[in-house]
């Protein structure tokens, strides 16, 4: 038992080593760029941090900015487990804005009850759109990663012009009514500012990805489809019906991210929407190695850099932008293994897993 | 711990040392693979190496061809200390290695594959028809028979281990490592690749090889070297010794080399197919119409040369590819339109040739493995959910069971060697007390100890009442099991014999050639 409880920790411990290593570069590197732009990188790391975690309000607003990108991430998540990769996060995302921003107005007279039934009216649409390009490949051998692409311009143009023509407000504004007060997810209150319990709702949403893929029978297939389609076949697994499942799955996950988005940020579904949380959620999924709990760490920080940007800009004259390198850094970094392999020997990488090794046969 | 070296060591070698590893020793986590392992290889030698399953055979080589870094030890070449850190490096002092697995591109031809990465070019591109010219002389020079220009895809296995080594030779190897070779081969590629490995060693090349087979190690080997827990325990001269005696200094107890069969209590028909077409992944007709009976209390044996549809009609009785027309019954049911997961559920267990594609998720643990195809009935599951502590539970009494080692249900399947990988897999097919048992290639790749402990546990099967259809490409074993053999040829069931049919028979059979027989 505690040899297990070792091994699980080691691995743990190994799979940090990596984004770790990722990090503190980025941060070196940044820092020439700070320099180069004519400021001190320590002032403006500590206005980043600050801005981070520096108070109430600050933990607010990164936590604010973590929330949809945990739903995002797991959608990418989930359907690598299952050896797919889905791009469609950003329209899945829509999907979910666009129904709970819909039924939010329309069951607004039921006040908090409702709440519960749009996040699960975003988990049924969510669903629906996450299966077609699981159907489309199953049935025809389309590559999903073509598919959810092209399904996320459908997704945002069909969300969009729902929200500019049959659900426009009579306001200035473009886009839908606006929610009733009472049927928008609060705020968590403690001077988090405008966080609201829709962070809760992705952790447990972290929790159930978590239960669904090492804890279900569902899960199990979906885990050894993605690892070994010969040998889930042999085990008489049905490969497609799992594709579309986990397709299906990871696109419920982003759509109730849209729905949290509109029931606990926007209140409705503006035109434009905010854009760019299916993508990040990619990074999310990469940096979190396609584990919930690394999802959930993934996107604080993602969170985290994007609030205290804002600080930095504020306090010091390095541009917002200084953060997407920094994260392209970490990303490149993370997924560029050999690279840091180079930097740091094959020590780090052993470290890193022995996963990495499993090539060699 | 290099004392050990006892008669044979260093001293059997005649001609200069090309390759001395010097105490070496490398532990996975708890796990000592290897342990102070000391080997010498002398020019034009041939080298065996010869252990248990998990011995530690395949690491000391991966070392030496950099794919692990060892904890301690050191390796010469030529006298001169060699730092080896990766594949490269191993290359450039002229180690060549032919993988258990290939590692070839399928879908480039034979002769881009084995350029691939050593490209002669002419300016920036590829100079193709210098590599094809370059192969030719290569393959012409060593009896190597392969068509450059065909794609890997088309190649049999053992035309591909051929590529394998010409991609070892262009690289200019003096010191070739096979790691289980003959484990995919015919007897006649196994016997071709030996005069060509012959022509290597006469050409002042150095050859280690890795197999489970002990008549092949004999008959080809200077020197074998004996490793047992990651230790040497000796290196004999081939010409000294037999094969009882090299396997017990590598079981270290006495092996029973053919094991007794008792009188077949035959019962009623258990699982059968009719006028069963298959077809192959390109879309041939891989099984051409054939028909077969297995009854409780009887192995029937399928012999043939391998590619003659052996694996599609495994795949097609166990429910894992459909059958284009045909009948498979099971217990007198029709299951044609059953797929694997029912066909299990009534009783099927199936053993595939490819453990390690099919048969195992190699990323999986040991314990995922143990429930791949029962993770969603009781104990193990209830309403959807799993217990991974009941599998864990289960899997240790059956790894145990078993001999498989390590007997860690948390270890990852991909991290056994070969050899447990495929005690894993039986493992699991035959704790679930099935009534019926199809066995493709059940030894495949597994030491003689093991082999003795598979046989017993297919015959007790036997001897309990279950039907067992064994495919097997060794002759030997087919013959000492089975009580029927039934021959295959080109997707056809060509005739049937008594176990003891004699080699001319059988080959006659296996050829194609029918005698006017009918089928089985
Ligand atoms: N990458 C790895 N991670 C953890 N353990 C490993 C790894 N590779 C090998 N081992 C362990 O080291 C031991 C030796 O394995 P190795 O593959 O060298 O055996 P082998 O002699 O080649 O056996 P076989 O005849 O079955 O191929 C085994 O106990 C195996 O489980
Ligand atoms: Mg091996």
């Amino acid at each position: 038992m505690s040899s297990r409880l070792r091994r699980a920790l080691v691995d743990a411990g190994g799979a940090l080593v990596f984004p770790l290593i990722a990090i503190v570069l980025s941060f070196v590197l940044g820092a020439f760029i700070v320099l180069a732009t004519g400021n001190n990188p320590l002032t403006a790391y500590a206005a980043l941090v600050r801005g981070a975690v520096g108070s109430p309000t600050a933990i607010g607003r990164t936590l604010l900015g973590a929330t949809p990108l945990i739903f995002t991430g797991l959608a990418v998540a989930v359907a690598f487990r299952a050896g797919l990769f889905n791009i469609g996060g950003e329209g899945q995302l829509y999907i979910g804005a666009i129904t709970a921003a819909w039924l939010g107005v329309t069951l607004g007279f039921l006040g908090a009850l409702s709440i519960p039934i749009v996040l699960l009216a975003c988990v049924v649409t969510g669903f629906l759109w996450g299966a077609i390009p699981g159907i489309l490949k199953a049935r025809f051998g389309a590559h999903e990663v073509i598919t959810t692409i092209m399904l996320n311009y459908i997704g945002i143009y069909l969300t969009t012009y729902l929200a500019l023509k049959p659900l426009r407000t009579e306001g200035l504004v473009p886009g839908t009514d606006a929610i009733d007060f009472a049927a928008r997810i609060p705020f968590i209150g403690l001077g988090l500012g405008r966080a609201n319990y829709g962070f809760l709702l992705a952790l447990v949403a972290a929790v159930v990805a978590y239960l669904l893929l090492w804890r279900t029978g569902r899960g199990f297939q979906i885990r050894a489809v993605g690892l070994s389609p010969g040998a889930a076949n042999y085990a008489g697994m049905g490969i497609g019906a799992n594709t579309v499942l986990a397709l299906a799955i990871g696109g419920a996950f982003a759509a109730i991210g849209g729905g949290v988005e509109v029931l606990g940020v926007y209140g409705k579904m503006t035109v434009p929407f905010v854009t760019g949380l299916g993508f990040n959620g990619i990074g999310v999924a990469l940096l979190g190695r396609n584990h919930p709990a690394g999802v959930v760490l993934g996107a604080l920080l993602f969170g985290g850099l994007a609030s205290g940007a804002q600080e930095m800009q504020f306090s010091t004259d390095v541009p917002l932008q200084l953060t997407s390198v920094l994260l392209a850094v970490i990303l490149l970094l993370v997924t560029a293994t050999k690279l840091v392999e180079l930097l740091f020997g094959k020590r780090a990488r052993a470290l890193a897993g022995a996963r990495l090794e499993k090539g060699l046969g | 711990m290099t004392e050990e070296r006892t008669r044979g060591g260093t001293a059997g070698v005649e001609a200069p040392v090309v390759l001395e590893m010097r105490g070496v020793t490398k532990a996975f986590g708890p796990v000592k693979a290897n342990d102070g392992v000391s080997i010498t290889l002398g020019r034009g030698e041939i080298l065996g190496l010869l252990g248990e399953n998990g011995a530690g055979k395949s690491t000391l080589m991966k070392i030496l061809y950099g794919l692990y870094s060892p904890d301690e030890g050191e390796v010469f070449v030529d006298g001169e200390r060699a730092e080896i850190r990766d594949p490269k490096d191993a290359v450039s002092r002229g180690i060549g290695m032919v993988h258990q697995h290939f590692t070839l591109i399928p879908a480039l031809t034979v002769a881009e594959n084995i350029v691939l990465g050593a490209e002669p070019r002419k300016g920036a591109t590829l100079d193709l028809a210098k590599a094809i010219k370059d192969t030719e002389e290569l393959s012409e020079r060593y009896g190597l028979r392969v068509d450059p220009r065909t794609r890997v895809a088309d190649l049999s296995v053992g035309a591909q281990q051929r590529v394998e080594i010409l991609k070892a030779l262009y690289r200019k190897a003096r010191i070739l490592v096979l790691d289980e070779p003959t484990a995919v081969l015919t007897p006649q590629e196994t016997e071709d690749l030996f005069s060509v490995l012959k022509e290597l060693v006469a050409d002042g090349l150095s050859i280690i090889l890795i197999t489970h087979k002990l008549g092949e190690l004999l008959g080809i080997s200077n020197r074998i070297t004996i490793i047992r827990d990651g230790k040497v325990v000796e290196t004999v001269e081939a010409s000294g010794t037999d094969e009882g005696a090299l396997a017990r200094l590598m079981v270290g107890r006495e092996v029973l080399l053919r094991v007794e069969k008792t009188e077949a209590k035959v019962g009623g028909p258990r699982l059968s197919a009719e006028g069963l077409v298959v077809l192959s992944g390109a879309g041939a007709k891989a099984v051409d119409g054939i028909g077969l009976e297995v009854r409780g209390g009887e192995i029937l044996g399928i012999a043939g040369v391998d590619g003659n549809g052996q694996t599609e009609l495994a795949e097609a009785l166990a429910g894992t590819r459909p059958a284009e027309s045909g009948l498979v019954r099971l217990d007198g049911e029709d299951v044609t339109r059953v797929g694997a997961n029912g066909r299990q559920g009534r009783g099927l267990a199936y053993v595939p040739e490819d453990r390690g594609a099919k048969g195992l998720v190699q990323d999986f643990s040991l314990s995922e493995n143990n429930a791949l195809k029962t993770y969603d009935e009781a104990p193990f599951s209830k309403w959807g959910w799993i217990f991974p502590k009941a599998m864990r539970r289960r899997a240790a009494e059956a790894l145990r069971a078993y001999d498989v080692r390590p007997p860690d249900p948390d270890a990852r399947a991909g991290s056994l060697s070969g050899g447990n990988q495929q005690k894993a897999v039986l493992a699991r097919e035959l704790s679930g007390d099935p009534g019926v048992i199809i066995a493709a290639q059940p030894t495949r790749g597994v030491d003689v100890g093991a082999i003795e402990f598979i046989h017993r546990q297919l015959l007790e099967q036997r001897a309990r009442g279950k039907a067992i259809l064994l495919i097997s490409l060794e002759l030997e074993e087919v013959r000492s099991l089975s009580d029927r053999v039934a021959v295959i040829y080109d997707g056809r069931i060509v005739g049937e014999v008594g176990p003891d049919a004699t080699d001319e028979e059988l080959g006659l059979l296996m050829a194609g050639r029918t005698g006017g027989e009918k089928d089985a």
